[in-house]
């Protein structure tokens, strides 16, 4: 039996970095760099989309017997010696990369490598395999890698605005045919044709779905996806776009903080609701403020809110399905 | 456990078999919240019978909303008729919408931050069934819009929007309180139509089955209700006539889902808010690239008379490619 077939997860199977991890990455800094390991196994595996269709992913996972989509992030302190090992179980070739930092080279079928790097740059980042551009990556081996400037808990980069918890959400579009060819060892030859769209691996349920409010399965409860704050939680979203289109991300209840793009600091920050999402591992770094709510009256310090992108067709899933596409929860307890 | 306020779904049978009969549609009409005596108030009735006509003669069926009570079978607006109010005030939108055939529909204002109950979100409160008063404060100048937040992907395709400014305390003429005065305004609320869409329920999408709402194909590409391959180039309100040293605002939304590029025609424009903010410093462009539902305050100011063709362009969102463009002009005398 090939591993594809036993690793067969449904949307519970989607775990992911809930073990290891909390919800909203803590960060303590530290005075001194310290050395960071993390192995990853590639596997892969089938995940229920909302439709009940399964599709074919690889992922960098927690363990051999897991499929992890997107990997669980990393979040390192800037002069970290960073080890990352990578356990290919698969038959086929992958590497793992972050532009800029670390390029492993061809780890090839059943093999085991790891590399080691000094982590420079303050921002986001993501790791991918680069082999097989861009279908590896496209499939689910991908994820968010964040660099803490040195000694600071609450920055994103030195002298930027602060913010006091920290997210990380990895968006991607699917093509249930490419995924399908990448299973078969082939080149995909068809028009990319998104048909589903999730974050951090998963996409939104709504009141009176039976998987409503299922942290495995819901974006919107999923504790790393869903923003959650009282006034005052100002929270920093490394936003990271894994797929193929241009999207437009839209908060509801408070404007954004708009502090980088593509991993660069803006040269301005602006306030803005919506903001234009790159595509092809295109990033956003935005603080969201958790103000009160400026228009409302009375003037309220809770509720429930959404953040979805806003070329809507996101906002489906399998063609229709509207609420079951690329949107979380914004919370205000 | 909910994050809606009131999860009762409808049920009803949609005819055509899909999602068993449950469509994730969320009717109802409550009193509103803190209910205060509002500064000014606007009358909406959502219409599901408006139509378009275009310059290859084609008339696409458009849905919106009228004002005050012109609903029903007349009226037919498209875009809805503007939201204009005065910083500081207390705004009442009152919609009226629902029944099996005309629809429950919502106003979201977009870019406009109240309560979880008057932020028109469907589900994460209701879809309106009857009469509900949206309350909230007008607390930013700038330029917004609303639309319809039902079924979205499809309502607001249809063409269920309208612009919303806000005016500072010094009344039109300036764009925020210690920002730029202007002489002439436009709104070019630039939207692109995949009249394949055009055809269908209200319902469609969200009680299950494939309507093709992953896939947005547009073949018609419009400046505030009016066929930008022509007929936007002289229509009155949308190509000004302004003088030599006079100060055009043109307030950009970008109501398609597509990314937009908006070439200026050679013009300067100097961008002074976007999504109904300040920026901390003017910028100068001659042309922006813009997602969905972002919008752009430019003042241009032009020096030399003549006639400058304005181009907006929808990009592809997986290649950036041009799939159409929208065409207006400015003369300068």
């Amino acid at each position: 039996m090939k591993r594809r077939d036993f690793i067969k997860f449904g949307t519970a199977g989607l775990t992911s970095a809930a073990a290891g991890s909390a919800g909203l990455l803590s960060w303590i800094p530290r005075a001194h760099a310290a050395t960071i390991s993390k192995t990853y196994y590639i596997t892969d595996g089938y995940t229920a989309m909302p439709d009940g269709a399964n599709v074919y992913f690889k992922g960098f996972s927690n363990s051999s017997s897991t499929l992890n989509v997107p990997a669980a992030s990393v979040v390192v302190q800037e002069g970290d010696t960073v080890q990352i090992t990578i356990v290919n179980t698969l038959n086929s070739s992958h590497s793992f990369v972050i532009d800029g930092l670390v390029d492993s080279g061809t780890i090839a079928a059943g093999q085991t490598k790891t590399v080691t790097f000094t982590a420079g740059n303050p921002g986001t980042h993501m790791f991918y395999d680069k082999l097989n551009a861009p279908y590896n990556r496209l499939v689910g081996l991908h994820g968010g890698f964040a660099v803490m400037p040195a000694g600071s808990s609450n920055e994103l980069y030195t002298g930027s605005a602060t913010f006091v918890q920290q997210y990380v959400w990895v968006t991607n579009d699917i093509d249930p045919v490419w995924h399908d060819n990448v299973r078969r060892g082939r080149t995909p030859s068809s028009t990319f044709n998104p048909y589903y769209f999730t974050i951090n691996g998963r996409t939104m349920r709504v009141p009176g779905h039976p998987e409503y409010g299922d942290p495995n399965i819901d974006s919107g409860y999923n504790p790393e996806t869903r923003l959650e704050g009282s006034i005052g939680d100002r929270a920093l979203v490394r936003i990271l776009n894994a797929g193929m289109c241009m999207h437009s991300v839209h908060f509801h209840a408070n404007h954004v903080e708009w502090l980088a793009e593509n991993g660069q600091p803006r040269p301005q920050v602006w306030k803005k609701d919506t903001i234009l999402l790159p595509n092809n591992m295109g990033g956003l770094d935005v603080i969201y403020p958790y103000e009160i709510p400026p228009d409302s009256w009375p003037q309220v310090t809770t509720g429930s809110f959404p953040m979805h992108f806003h070329d809507e067709m996101t906002q489906t899933a399998g063609g229709g399905l509207y609420q079951f596409g690329l949107a979380t929860t914004i919370k205000f307890k | 456990m909910f994050d809606i306020l009131k999860p009762t779904l409808m049920m009803h049978n949609n005819g055509n078999g899909g999602g068993g009969g449950t469509c994730y549609i969320y009717p109802d009409a409550p009193a509103t919240p803190g209910r205060v005596t509002p500064d000014v108030t606007f009358n909406r009735t959502a219409h599901m019978n408006g139509s378009m006509t275009m310059d290859d003669g084609a008339s696409i069926t458009m849905w919106g909303f009228n004002d005050g009570g012109g609903g029903g079978m007349g009226g037919g607006a498209f875009p809805s008729p503007a939201i204009r109010v005065t910083e500081g005030q207390v705004v009442h939108t009152v919609l009226t919408a629902g029944s099996m055939m005309q629809g429950t529909h919502t106003i979201h204002h977009h870019g406009i931050e109240p309560s979880t109950e008057n932020d028109g979100v469907g589900h994460y409160s209701f879809d309106v069934n009857g009469t509900y008063t949206y309350q909230w404060k007008a607390s930013h100048a700038g330029t917004y819009f609303y639309h319809c937040h039902t079924n979205t992907v499809l309502h607001a395709e249809m063409g269920m929007y309208g612009g919303l400014i806000i005016d500072p305390p010094e009344g039109p003429g300036t764009l925020f309180s210690g920002g730029p005065t202007y002489d002439q305004e436009v709104i070019w609320a630039c939207d692109e139509i995949d009249s394949s869409w055009h055809n269908k329920s209200w319902t469609a999408g969200t009680c299950g089955g494939n309507e093709g709402f992953n896939s947005l194909n547009p073949d018609y590409f419009i400046i505030t209700g009016v066929d930008g391959a022509q007929s936007a180039l002289t229509a009155p309100g949308i190509a000004p006539t302004v003088n030599v040293g006079d100060s055009l605002l043109i307030r950009y939304i970008c109501a398609g889902y597509l990314p937009q590029r908006i070439n200026f025609g050679g013009l300067n424009a100097n961008i002074h808010m976007s999504d109904g903010r300040a920026l901390p410093e003017p910028v100068q462009v001659t042309t922006i690239k813009a997602s969905s539902a972002e919008r752009y305050d430019c003042i241009i100011v032009p020096e030399q008379s003549g006639v400058y063709e304005v181009s907006v362009e929808f990009l592809d969102w997986v290649s950036g490619a041009v799939v159409g463009t929208a065409r207006t002009r400015i003369t300068v005398v």
